[in-house]
């Protein structure tokens, strides 16, 4: 594969005139299942094999993916690719430049403690259909429950004209649980997500009776709640709730493309936006977790990036491109979701550091307000507006735990609202996700608990 | 493409499956992609594969491959979904594949314009948009969008004689843009063409965007209130995707997710509400001769001055129920087995222009693009969103714009509020709508 990558980054800059050329094979195995109720939808197996190229050619990018490794197929494609980037680059103002890169040469193995790849599908559907069991089994009023699982294994091959190779495994592990209960008119829903890059030994850690139970029991719980009051309110976050608050209201912000798209973060580097208590990172080291790797789609080493430290703004998350136009070096955050598209900037492990204070005590100083511990979506716009839905809810009143909410959502702007973090707990949790922009990309995010002394919360009632 | 279908379906009988499937799909696109203000990123990506999905003793299996170079390539394929099969718990309700039966010609669903562009061409229009997009303000920043031409062919086999071949062409420029005075900085507005023949105005798309952007500008808050609310189709667009398209699903009737169980008949909207799922409508982003089990797309009743009349199914669901495919089974390429999904989700309607609409209009809100759509709660169809943004009317007129308004309520209390639709038709996505007005809805001010 070395030669063949090699060549075609060479054909670029040799004979085509790109500055910069980049060649990325995957190979890749991927075994999907969907299981609804007591029944398998289908089991599904894949090949995906392409390769992606991209060059740079007088400033432009030009990019092109093929579903093969044949030689003349990827000549085609590469000259298709530098042709296309130079008639873009005729209107361009400002051409685009690479950050420096170290250059790399590694191999990447992942070590499974249980390769998914060698679990037979009959034991897949085995414990997957434990915890549609066990959901069903919980109470009457679960109407209907679906897993969707898939694993992924393979690896991927990187080569540039800087000279870096990397060959890096891939392994992915993931399902989506979801319940739905229906009692006397009243309909509720419910979902759950795992996921690793470490191995089916997953499983072992979340067992599947247990997954079961925990997604149907938040369905149910659902049924006899109410509508929350829409207003502002002092809320204490969990944290799963606080990860997709932590990605989607500042995550987003901090990805330097965004940044420079206008988006509120870049007029504040250096400077104090929230309260001493507000620390975050964006890790892509930590291992197993469903957002790490060690190299991105740039063959650049995946770091842990300090984002905010107690308050201010410290750094963004980059790639080559834009570390060039900021004169800070790239980070890692080059993803690309597989061979069809090219790399852009994505979150990692993106969370909030903990302190120092216990659930009881970030509770005990809310007089009327919420508990959110878990989230259904969430989205963030340039403008620094944020929304994160929550699934699970609670009142608090006069500093304990009332009964449970529905629906409600948490919005405000990053700007203001991270000044009003008055709490940060001493606990820690990463919860698997995925993150939508254009592209799918795998991330983690979690946090302590945490409590805001207001945000505006969505409720009908 | 058929020839390689029917042979993958030939290759799985033989190996002993029972019912045998083969999907072919192929996509060919160019994209010429502007980035922070300027044209600088372009691709060409084809995408081809197979898809066979296979029953051995009444277990469903499936595999897939995007490398297709020979026959040992097809063997291969077929034997992974056989495995897939064979280590799978057999389905009872599973009551085999489709029959073949005749397919409607589609209307305005190719166009060889549009595959004849060549990369200056599209160069030119995403110039165009960008020049006009920058000369509405100064404020304005566009920062992302281009222009994508893309041919994409599919075929279909299946063990009881069904085969099938469609072909279309779809093109769609877009741009995002901003607007930034001082520190203050807009949400992100957006505009965009898209059809399956060609016919764009890219400085009409860049001038649009960069006028709402301009006019989100200056804001004030608006009051916490029940109150008249007009959704445009991007609001809609993404409200419906996540409630009430679910809640028709018959695979969620069937499985007791839908408040819709046993309204089949029955008033589950204002009057003026009409909706068909319209698989054949001319020119329709989703529209082709046969669904992603080669049963043939049709139009389908769903909701009529009110009244549900339909559920839409596939062939599984369909057979489940006693009944006949709507024609809904929907795939991700050659990546994955059907699913159930509208194809042109076809709002009818009604006879006030945008003006009139506004016009009648004494205290309330419109509402362009919607933030967190996604959370809303799939079955019982409650929402709690961002309106990003939402501008004042008062007396007919469009005031000021307001940011981080919420909006909260349910799909199904908010079918029935609907007070006007209007005449001003457009598709977006899998979404043919006018805009639509609803009373009663709670608007949660900051």
């Amino acid at each position: 594969m070395k030669d063949l990558l090699t060549k075609i980054n060479n054909m670029a800059t040799q004979k085509f005139g790109a500055k910069y050329a980049e060649a990325r094979a995957q190979k890749l195995c991927k075994t999907s299942l969907t299981l609804k109720e007591e029944r398998v939808e289908a089991a599904k197996q894949g090949i995906e094999n392409g390769v992606a190229i991209r060059v740079l050619v007088n400033g432009a990018w030009g990019f092109a993916s093929v579903g093969s490794f044949d030689d003349a197929i990827l000549e085609g494609a590469v000259s298709d690719a530098c042709r296309m980037a130079k008639l873009a680059s005729a209107r361009l103002k400002t051409p685009i430049k690479l950050a420096d890169a170290k250059v790399v040469t590694d191999c990447v193995t992942s070590k499974p403690k249980k390769n998914p790849a060698d679990i037979q599908m009959e034991d897949k559907i085995k414990t997957i259909l434990s915890v549609n069991k066990s959901s069903l089994g919980f109470d009457k009023r679960i109407k209907s429950c679906s897993v969707d699982y898939f694993d992924l294994t393979g690896n991927n091959t990187f080569a540039n004209s800087d000279g870096t190779f990397i060959e890096q495994d891939k392994l992915y592990v993931w399902a989506r649980l979801t319940a739905s209960a229906a009692s006397e008119g009243v309909f509720s829903f419910s979902r759950e997500e795992i996921g690793s890059t470490a191995g089916y030994e997953l499983f072992d850690a979340q067992v599947p009776e247990v997954l079961g139970v925990k997604v149907a029991r938040l369905a149910i719980e659902q049924l006899n709640a109410k509508s929350p009051k829409g207003g502002k309110f002092p809320v204490v976050l969990g944290p799963n709730v606080v990860g997709v608050f932590v990605h989607e209201a500042f995550g987003h912000l901090a990805e330097a493309d965004l940044a420079l798209s206008g988006g509120v973060l870049a007029s504040n580097l250096g400077k104090k936006i929230g309260s001493d208590l507000v620390t975050f990172y964006d890790d892509g080291t930590i291992e197993g977790a469903f957002g790490a790797f060690k190299y991105d789609d740039e063959g650049v080493p995946s770091h842990k990036t300090l984002l905010i430290k107690d308050g201010v703004v410290t750094g963004l998350m980059h790639n080559r491109e834009t570390a060039q136009k900021f004169k800070a070096q790239p980070t890692g955050n080059a993803r690309a979701e597989d061979f069809r598209v090219e790399p852009i900037i994505r979150m990692r492990c993106t969370y909030m550091a903990p302190r120092d204070q216990s659930f009881e005590e970030l509770i005990k100083g809310v007089k009327s307000g919420y508990y959110f511990k878990s989230f259904r979506g969430g989205q963030a716009n340039l403008d620094g507006t944020f929304q994160v839905g929550i699934q699970e809810g609670y009142e608090i009143v006069n500093g304990e735990l009332g009964g449970a909410v529905r629906n409600a959502s948490i919005s405000g702007n990053t700007l203001e609202t991270l000044h009003k973090v008055d709490g940060v707990g001493k606990d820690f949790m990463l919860d698997p996700g995925r993150c939508g922009k254009g592209q799918t990309a795998f991330i983690s995010d979690g946090g302590p608990h945490i409590r805001l002394s207001e945000v505006v919360v969505g409720g009908s009632a | 493409m058929i020839g390689l279908a029917e042979n993958a379906v030939k290759a799985a009988l033989r190996e002993g499956a029972q019912d045998a499937e083969a999907y072919v799909y192929e996509g060919q696109a160019s994209n010429i992609g502007i980035e922070l203000g300027q044209i600088s990123k372009t691709n060409r990506i084809i995408d081809r594969g197979l898809g066979i999905r296979v029953t051995a003793n009444k277990a469903v299996g499936f595999a897939y491959t995007n490398i297709v170079e020979d026959q040992k390539a097809v063997e291969k394929v077929v034997s992974g979904a056989l495995s897939a099969a064979r280590a799978s718990k057999p389905d009872p309700d599973w009551n085999g594949l489709p029959e073949k039966k005749t397919y409607a010609e589609t209307k305005k669903t190719f166009d060889k314009k549009i595959l004849s562009l060549t990369s200056e061409e599209l160069v030119n229009i995403a110039a165009t948009m960008l020049d006009a997009a920058g000369q509405v303000d100064k404020r304005v920043f566009p920062i992302e969008g281009g222009i994508g031409s893309a041919y994409i062919a599919n075929a279909i086999a299946n063990s009881n004689g069904v085969t099938g071949f469609n072909r279309g062409t779809v093109i769609e420029c877009s741009v995002a843009t901003l607007a930034k005075e001082g520190s203050s900085v807009t949400p992100v507005c957006f505009e965009f063409n898209a059809g399956r023949t060609y016919n764009l105005d890219p400085a009409w798309i860049g001038r649009e965007a960069a006028k709402l952007a301009v006019s989100a500008l200056k804001t004030k808050s608006v009051e916490t209130k029940s109150g008249k609310v007009i959704l445009t189709q991007f609001a809609l667009q993404d409200l419906l995707a996540y409630t009430l398209i679910n809640a028709i699903r018959a695979d969620s009737v069937q499985r007791d997710q839908s408040p819709f169980k046993g309204k089949l008949g029955e008033k589950v909207a204002s009057e003026n509400l009409t909706i068909y799922d319209d698989g054949l409508f001319a020119g329709g982003l989703r529209t082709w001769a046969f669904d992603g089990e080669g049963v043939p797309h049709q139009k389908t009743p769903v909701i009529e001055k009110g009244i549900l009349k339909n559920f839409l199914y596939d062939n599984y669901s369909a057979r489940k129920d006693g009944k006949e495919s709507t024609g809904n089974a929907s795939r991700a390429g050659y990546l994955s087995t059907p699913g159930i999904d509208t194809t042109n989700f076809h709002i009818m309607p009604g006879t006030k222009t945008s003006q009139e609409m506004l016009n009648e209009v004494d205290d309330g809100l419109i509402v362009y693009y919607l933030q967190g759509a996604h959370s809303s709660n799939p079955v019982s169809g409650e929402f709690s969103v961002v309106a990003t943004p939402a501008w004042k009317i008062k007396n007919g007129e469009i005031t000021h714009c307001s940011r981080g308004v919420m909006l909260a309520g349910n799909i199904f209390e908010l079918l029935k509020n609907i007070s006007a639709i209007g005449s001003n038709e457009r598709q977006m996505g899998q979404l043919i709508s006018p805009w639509i007005q609803v009373e009663n809805v709670r608007v949660i001010g900051q």
